[in-house]
């Protein structure tokens, strides 16, 4: 039996297989089904822990070698050399022989540590010009300290000798012999010095310190240095001061040290000498330009290296990640020591089996392996993952769906109608012929530049707004569409076919209209309804009606597919015991309110000369006083009240069945079974006195059935797939289960339908929006004349536009598509979907490598 | 020119559309895509016209205009 085509309707036919792959070419089997991306493997080593595992040693190499990449990739953004891009490399995606992953490794280690290499003498070197630069400017700075304070050493002197000196000599007579005293050094007078430089921020501190420690004995002496050193650990710019501080006594300078030394600051000496210390500039300048070359050489060296990686690093990561997922899979296969066998099991479309096979029969030839590669389709109770195949158009619908939940294993797909359904109800509320031209426009031109866009980095907001384009596209599409039918463009309207309504009086203008003789307006509403005083009154009416009809077409909808669910799944009972009375129960009232609304519209009440009755007090009048009208000299239609006791009762009676009818006959089948001898799996009841020891057995093994030792990796895989998914029969359960949900049914057949309701609301709020934003911006400046009017009518015009995509197509189409969405995930989701299906997950490099994009 | 027959035309024509769409869908894995999108828009498009229109066949109330110079406006209410 040839299976069936895979559709978005339900999803695709899953196999379970095992794969019995020979040792040696485990890793090119994977890899090549890596490539192919359709195969969900199973972890079969699931008790054992990630080191214990196979191949934990090889992803560890490869851990090693993806950092030395990674840390490559910083040295480049640092340096701020470009990445050559993925994408302009023709095929990235072939995958290297072992020995090519080893030379890759090799090569990165080798380069790796050339490249640190090279950044520690480069960073040792630019330390060392920090260090001089540092120097030269405490030479610098200090060296005007001592021209100042050498003025001064006399005063010292003379202050220190004769303690009962007048305070104010100095003032008076200015010294003399000071120049000669000049060259006098202090080492004369026993006062030593430390200089060097402090980050700014602590000179504070540091002087407070000082003070404190030596109680105000020392001279100091600091000033800015004009320019930021830069830390080469750290890359900051730091500003720093110079100081110099002049102290009495060894011990005080060596204290003086300490606490500089402790506090961050780096010492330089200086010599007192003005000749010694201009040599020591000198000296220091010419140090500092062999460094600045030497430096400038690494940096060009360093710089040359990573280009050259940079060329290839991106295939680099490319083959490193691929190749740390195929040893990951790989770990999850279980290993048969005798057989030198890898096995592993893996779901699989079915449809895909063909081309599973023929890929291994490849990797098989190519290795020129005698053993080929075994796939085995394995029968089991366990229900297969949810797979869809989506292209670029279906896949954002399917992904509101999966939003909501997993759709259960060949259920119906509500994806499929999404398509349509989603963007038309959008439409519905969002309905403008302009704004609807706008968001068809700005999605087609996102379309058009797919390739570009997805490439480049985006912000979350328009990459979100980019993935889900095609809705964009179609909303656009329909918005239009429901921009026509209620002859709305940017609020004006739209007059495309004669009206059905000519304006009374005897020069024709009103203020009442009278209708054109057996003339309906062809399509959508009449223009001529716009900018009428009771525009409102007549749209009110129909919008509200539309939305009920809407919502009771898109419910009854909904509502079938849990039949059609019913007959795939065999369930007949969901189909009397759900469906059908669920069914009836929603037509008698919904159905009848839908039947209703398209009748009182067909009938002419002015040509019989009846007043039409009110709908809703007929509904309210229905269930209140069942078998009366509130008119009943002015019914809809004749026999209504008879019609209206009987569609009352039929939704009664549904109430009970939906109530009782399933979980009755499940456990009417479920005793019948029992009756019959079957018993559950893992019923732990005694049948005989010979099975006790049996039993025992199991009862040690913790209740499972014998695991089979180690060795024999098939009779565990097989073991395993019949543990767990089997439901015990609880009545009571199926009991408080069908009371919730027919309670949920019958309460959400009502506020569901008031539900939709929000489709007029929002309609009507779109559109009273758009004429305000109208006569607020573009009316206003048409009433001017002359030049200002010109100019007015440019700015205005810009304004109006800018506020009708950011206030109209923006805020309102975001807040309409959440209203949609939840149209779609409660009114309509709810009436059928079951969603308790797992996510198939295939290993798959382009997932993987859109997972973690390399940029 | 448009009464209660456009109603059965505009039926006609869209049962017609899905069928056409039904059959001349392009072949392939995208079939079921397109067979439901078309014939979901053009139900969903019907939809809105007939009510649209239904709602215009035998309107209760009639255009009052709003813009009239005061001395036409026998009923102001501002």
């Amino acid at each position: 039996m040839a299976p069936s085509k895979d559709t978005l309707f339900r999803s695709a036919d899953m196999s379970l297989t095992q794969l019995y792959i020979a040792n040696e070419i485990g890793r090119e089997v994977v890899s090549a089904l890596g490539e192919l991306g359709v195969m969900d493997f199973r972890d079969l080593n699931a008790d054992t822990t990630a080191f214990q595992r196979t191949f934990t040693q090889e992803i560890r190499r490869l851990d090693n070698v993806e950092r030395q990449l990674r840390y490559f990739h910083s040295q480049m953004d640092r340096a701020s050399i470009p990445m050559r891009s993925i994408y302009d490399f023709n095929n990235p995606f072939t995958s290297p022989s072992a020995s090519e992953i080893d030379e890759l490794a090799d090569k990165s280690q080798s380069l790796e540590s050339r490249i640190s290499s090279l950044n520690e003498s480069y960073e040792t070197l630019k330390k060392r010009e920090v260090e001089l630069t540092e120097w030269r400017w405490v030479l610098r700075e200090a060296g005007g300290f001592f021209d100042r304070a050498r003025g001064q050493t006399e005063e010292i002197r003379h202050s220190m000798d004769n303690d009962d000196a007048p305070l104010l000599r100095d003032v008076e007579q200015p010294p003399q012999n000071s120049e000669a005293a000049g060259d006098r050094s202090f080492s004369v007078m026993n006062i030593g010095f430390v200089a060097g430089v402090i980050p700014r921020e602590r000179i504070a501190a540091f002087e407070r310190i000082l003070w404190r420690t030596l109680r105000g004995n020392l001279y100091m002496n600091q000033s800015e240095i004009p320019e930021a050193i830069i830390d080469p650990e750290t890359n900051e710019e730091v500003s720093k001061n110079v100081f110099i501080i002049f102290a009495h006594g060894k011990e005080i300078i060596a204290k003086i040290r300490k606490i500089s030394e402790s506090l961050g600051a780096d010492l330089y000496s200086v010599d007192e000498n003005s000749e010694l210390r201009r040599d020591q500039i000198h000296e220091v300048n010419t140090r500092l330009n062999d460094l600045a070359s030497v430096l400038r050489n690494t940096k060009q060296t360093l710089d040359a290296e990573l280009t050259a990686i940079s060329r290839s690093l991106a295939p680099w990561m490319t083959i490193i990640k691929k190749e740390k997922a195929v040893y990951e899979t790989l770990n999850k296969f279980s290993y048969d020591h005798q057989r030198k066998t890898l096995i592993a099991e893996a779901w699989a479309p079915t449809n895909s089996l063909g081309l599973i096979k023929s890929t291994l029969q490849d990797v098989n030839d190519r290795a020129g392996l005698s053993v080929p590669t075994i796939v085995n389709q394995v029968k089991t109770t366990k229900t297969p993952p949810t797979y869809f195949k989506t292209n670029k158009f279906t896949l954002a619908f399917q992904t509101i769906i999966d939003a909501y939940g997993t759709i259960k294993y060949r259920e119906v797909n509500p994806g499929l109608p999404t398509i349509v359904t989603f963007p038309f109800l959008f439409a519905v509320m969002f309905g403008d012929f302009g704004h609807g031209t706008i968001l068809f426009l700005a999605a087609l031109a996102m379309i058009y530049y797919e390739k570009p866009l997805s490439r480049s980095k985006l912000d979350e907001l328009f990459s979100m707004i980019f993935y889900g384009r095609y809705i964009v596209l179609m909303m656009g599409i329909f918005s239009m569409y429901t921009g026509l039918i209620y002859c709305d463009a940017f609020s004006k309207e739209l007059p495309l076919f004669p009206s059905m309504w000519k304006w009374q009086g005897e020069d024709g203008t009103g203020p009442e209209a009278v209708r054109v003789d057996n003339y309906t307006y062809p399509f959508g509403m009449d223009w001529r309804w716009h900018d009428t005083e009771n525009d409102l009154l007549f749209s009110n009416s129909y919008k509200m009606k539309l939305s009920i009809l809407l919502g009771w077409a898109h419910m009854t909808f909904s509502l079938c597919w849990s039949f059609v669910n019913a007959r795939h799944f065999k369930t007949p009972i969901d189909i009397w015991g759900n469906f059908i009375p669920g069914m009836i129960f929603f037509q008698s009232i919904f159905g009848y309110l839908a039947f209703s609304i398209v009748y009182k519209w067909c009938v002419d009440w002015v040509a019989i000369s009846q007043d039409p009755p009110s709908l809703l007090n007929m509904l309210i009048y229905m269930f209140l006083q069942p078998g009366t009208l509130e008119n009943p000299d002015a019914p809809l239609y004749h026999g209504q009240a008879k019609v209206q006791v009987i569609l009352l009762m039929m939704a009664l009676i549904c109430v009970p069945i939906l109530l009782f009818l399933k979980p009755f006959y499940l456990r009417w089948e479920h005793n019948k079974a029992r009756a019959m001898g079957y018993r559950g799996i893992g019923e732990s009841i005694r049948v005989s006195a010979l099975d006790d020891d049996d039993e025992e057995g199991q009862m040690l093994n913790g209740g499972r059935e014998s695991f089979g030792d180690d060795e024999d990796g098939v009779a565990m895989i097989t073991q395993d797939i019949g543990a767990g998914e089997h439901e015990e029969f609880e009545f009571s359960e199926i009991m408080i289960h069908q009371v919730i949900h027919t309670i949920e049914f019958c309460l959400n057949c009502v506020s569901h339908t008031a539900s939709y309701l929000r489709l007029w609301a929002l309609s009507l709020a779109h559109q009273r929006l758009s004429i305000v934003l109208w006569d607020m911006t573009m009316n206003i400046a048409f009433s001017m004349t002359g030049i200002t009017g010109v100019i007015a009518i440019v700015v205005v015009f810009y304004l109006w536009f800018i506020l009708t995509v950011f206030v109209l197509c923006v805020m309102e189409g975001t807040s309409a598509m959440l209203h949609s969405l939840r149209l779609h995930w409660v009114e309509a989701m709810s009436k059928h979907f079951m969603g308790d299906g797992m996510p198939f997950e295939p290993f798959s490099f382009k997932t993987l490598l859109e997972e973690e994009p390399i940029e | 020119m448009a009464n209660g027959w456009s109603l059965i035309i505009g039926l006609a024509f869209i049962v017609i559309f899905c069928i056409v769409s039904w059959f001349a869908a392009p072949k392939g894995e995208n079939q079921t895509v397109w067979r439901s999108t078309l014939i979901l828009s053009a139900v969903a498009c019907f939809l809105m016209w007939a009510i649209t229109f239904l709602a215009q066949w035998h309107p209760l109330i009639v255009p009052r205009r709003l813009d009239l110079r005061p001395e036409h406006e026998p009923s102001r209410r501002f």
